[in-house]
């Protein structure tokens, strides 16, 4: 957001989180949602990330461990559904890869410059046997 | 009083519409904004909410955004508490005088303060929200040590550690004294509810901010905040980390019901 | 409405103290956080006491300190409603830090500040040594010298706080004791016509709309601090005088009683000036008329309005004077005295050829006297004579021990 000059802003640095009414935002969804220019949802940490995780939907079971335990609301879910990864909010911490229960793991992290279709591709497959 | 939000599993509870935002500042990992999610979705009421001044306050509202879709306020370290209380004070007034722009609405009342504004420097606030009876929740976000500004110990800060201020050296182990037993000290101001919680244990977790949001009074919790920069820690550790601490009764889950 | 008015004598004889918290009664306050001290908790016992018996609707939470007072009163404004508390001395200094919280958050409390002296050594008799540790704390500052004055400035600052162009805390001062405790003839307004001139409280950026969530006390760094406070002092320095004047002006229609910015009395054709604050205005106007019957054409400057400070008015005020005293009820602790700074910087660029020179007295409820008065006024004539200080530019009075003068 630009700055703005001394008689710009609403006093004593009050913000609003979203344009207008909102009547109910416990049951509205974010992509529903008329967000204002401060609400922090309108910004990105995407530069804080070294490594990013990549999402594999095929052996996703949508058990919601990384939904739950995702510091940085960055773990979308709909309908009881694993839908990706918000990757303006995910500060790449790696959480949701550890708790991903899958074998192989549904979410991995890949360096920040990994192509996403090349990563999906090369997958590691299931581990099996004794370490 | 409003109905009690139905989750009874993992899949129900992510249709859960976040009302806390990301973009907020907090460190990469940290525990502090999965507490602070698993509060706000255990409910759909309407929230009122403070922060004392701390990492959770520092990252969320730096101007120009907010990460809160509810209504916040932050005043200093040591008051956040008493913030909330005197908006619950208003909210009564106002409904006594039939003022309220939505009188059908009933908000919670919640502040958020780390350790070090709880166990220390907010310690005669919280006292004084818990002992006056005030509607309102107090949540402390646990890491047992100041992070915001570097690690300093708090009153909070478990025997053996290692803070910048206590630090283990060629002839010390570091902190000398044992942890304050905050939550005895709370339940000892006879409010109805004081329970332990860690969000590394979810399902407990929301139990119990449920039942302490459905009670009358003032409620006290006391949330271990694994914290990946003080801890010393991996970011991508926070949720192991937490389970070795609540599983090894480290950091002991547990309630006090009047 | 299910409380009850209060049917009110035309003239109460009531104490500043008593009559701050009658105008809080009357103003429907909706929350008082406050905490007892010395001289002023009976403002807030007294509001406690209207609520208990049903002549007032609202909450009144008894925290655990002054520091929690304000907090609980900031809370309670940001929720959106009428809120008020009162305190002194120590009091306000543990409040202090919050002072600058509820003023940087726009949020209209009004506080009742019964002046105190500070510690160390302990005393709670009054002087101005709370009100001006305060001064710059982004609130805006009336000052009684009676408890009539104390009354009607309490609607005054709510109407003016609450106004949605202005959005500051207001202090409301009466010395300790000399006012607060002192029983005087109240011309009084009726509830009503005292509720009207208030009116309802109007809600801002209120955190009790479910439907408008807002974030109040955010942090700003480098790149927006200085903005938001410049922000505040410009409307302080614009905006607030001209409201000020607005209700006053509006008061004195409502109930006849006249305030100004400063008080002028017998300043016309004055020579010599005393300009001081709180209950020794009322002495000084005494001495003067006596000073005149002996042909020292004395004329005295009460501060109503301590901050914004009146600067223009100030210099206005004492444009044609030839020999000033700037009184201040307040150790200076290293310095000339407040008022004898803000006088001299009002001043220093007009044509004036006034002297000017300071007083420090009436630390920890010392009184000040007529003698005193009289004396000083004399001072004040021989400078004028003499065309320069004939003294040294700041003087201790009422103290005892060898004289104390300095610079």
């Amino acid at each position: 957001m630009a700055n703005k000059g001394w008689d710009e802003f609403e006093i004593g640095a009050m913000l609003r989180s979203f344009n207008g009414p909102v009547s109910d935002v416990a049951l509205t969804h974010q992509e529903d949602r008329d967000y204002s220019e401060n609400n922090s949802f309108t910004a990105s940490v995407a530069d804080w990330r070294i490594e990013k995780p990549v999402f594999n939907k095929d052996y996703c079971i949508d058990c919601q461990f990384c939904w739950i335990y995702c510091p940085d609301i960055s773990i979308i879910s709909r309908d009881k559904k694993m839908v990706g990864v918000d990757m303006d909010h995910c500060k790449g911490c790696g959480i949701c890869v550890e708790v991903c229960p899958t074998n192989p793991k549904s979410l991995l992290m890949y360096s920040e410059q990994t192509d996403e279709e090349e990563a999906l591709a090369a997958w590691p497959s299931k581990e099996t046997g004794e370490k | 009083m409003s109905e009690i939000k139905k989750i009874k599993n993992l899949k129900e509870f992510s249709t859960s519409a976040d009302r806390f935002e990301g973009a907020n500042l907090l460190c990469p990992g940290c525990a502090h904004s999965i507490i602070v999610r698993e509060v706000l979705n255990a409910t759909n009421d309407d929230l009122i909410l403070s922060a004392s001044t701390g990492c959770l306050e520092v990252c969320t509202a730096v101007y120009p955004y907010t990460s809160w879709d509810a209504s916040w306020i932050h005043i200093g370290f040591e008051n956040g508490s008493t913030a909330v209380a005197g908006a619950e004070a208003m909210y009564k007034a106002l409904k006594t005088k039939g003022r309220l722009k939505q009188p059908d609405r009933e908000p919670k009342f919640v502040s958020f303060a780390g350790d070090g504004a709880s166990y220390d420097i907010g310690f005669q606030w919280i006292s004084g929200c818990m002992e006056r009876g005030h509607n309102m929740m107090h949540i402390v976000l646990d890491n047992e040590v100041y992070a915001n500004t570097g690690g300093q110990r708090s009153s909070s800060t478990p025997i053996g550690s290692s803070a910048t201020t206590s630090p283990a050296g060629r002839i010390s182990y570091g902190e000398k004294k044992n942890k304050k037993d905050m939550i005895s000290i709370m339940a000892a101001h006879q409010i109805p509810y004081a329970a332990q919680v860690a969000p590394n244990k979810w399902k407990d977790m929301v139990k119990k901010i449920q039942h302490g949001l459905a009670v009358e009074g003032p409620v006290f919790i006391n949330a271990m905040s694994a914290c990946t920069t003080e801890w010393k820690f991996d970011p991508k550790d926070t949720m192991s980390i937490s389970d070795l601490a609540t599983d090894s009764l480290v950091f002991p889950l547990y309630e006090i019901i009047d | 409405m299910a409380f009850d008015k209060m049917e009110l004598r035309d003239i109460e004889v009531w104490d500043g103290n008593f009559a701050a918290a009658q105008a809080l009664r009357q103003c429907q306050i909706d929350v008082v956080a406050a905490y007892p001290i010395t001289p002023s908790t009976p403002i807030v016992e007294g509001y406690a006491k209207f609520l208990a018996d049903g002549y007032v609707e609202g909450e009144f939470v008894m925290v655990e300190s002054e520091h929690a007072a304000m907090s609980g009163c900031i809370g309670a404004a940001a929720a959106g409603g009428r809120v008020a508390t009162a305190t002194s001395s120590q009091g306000l200094a543990l409040m202090s830090e919050t002072l600058y919280q509820a003023s940087g958050m726009r949020l209209p409390i009004v506080l009742n500040l019964v002046n105190r002296a500070l510690a160390a050594p302990l005393n709670v008799n009054g002087d101005h040594s709370d009100m001006y540790m305060v001064r710059d704390s982004g609130w805006i500052q009336f000052d009684a010298y009676n408890p009539q004055e104390a009354y009607d400035l309490n609607f005054i600052a709510f109407k003016v706080a609450e106004d949605h162009d202005v959005r500051l805390p207001a202090i409301v001062n009466q010395d300790g004791f000399m006012t607060s405790h002192t029983a005087q003839g109240v011309k009084t307004l009726t509830d009503d016509a005292a509720y009207n001139f208030v009116g309802e409280f109007k809600p801002m950026n209120d955190m009790l709309d479910l439907d408008h969530p807002v974030t109040h006390g955010v942090q700003t760094e480098e790149d927006w601090h200085f903005e938001h406070k410049a922000r505040q002092h410009r409307d302080l320095m614009v905006t607030v005088m001209p409201k000020i004047q607005a209700a006053f002006d509006e008061f004195e229609k409502l109930s006849g009683r006249k305030y100004n910015i400063v008080e002028e009395y017998d300043m016309d054709d004055a020579d010599v000036a005393v300009v001081c604050m709180g209950t020794s205005v009322e002495t000084a106007r005494e001495v003067a008329t006596e000073m005149r019957a002996q042909g020292i054409k004395a004329g005295v400057v009460g501060i109503r309005v301590l901050r914004p400070f009146p600067f223009m008015e100030i210099a206005e005020a004492l444009k044609d004077v030839k020999a000033i005293a700037a009184l201040d009820r307040s150790s200076p602790n290293g310095a000339a005295g407040m008022l004898f700074n803000e006088i001299a910087g009002a001043l220093f660029n007009t044509d004036t050829k006034a002297l000017l020179s300071g007083y420090v007295y009436g630390l920890g409820g010392r009184d000040l006297t007529k003698a005193h008065l009289r004396d000083l006024y004399k001072e004040l004539q021989a400078n004028a004579d003499a065309g320069k200080v004939t003294t040294q530019l700041q003087q201790f009075i009422g103290v005892r021990g060898p004289k104390l003068a300095f610079l």
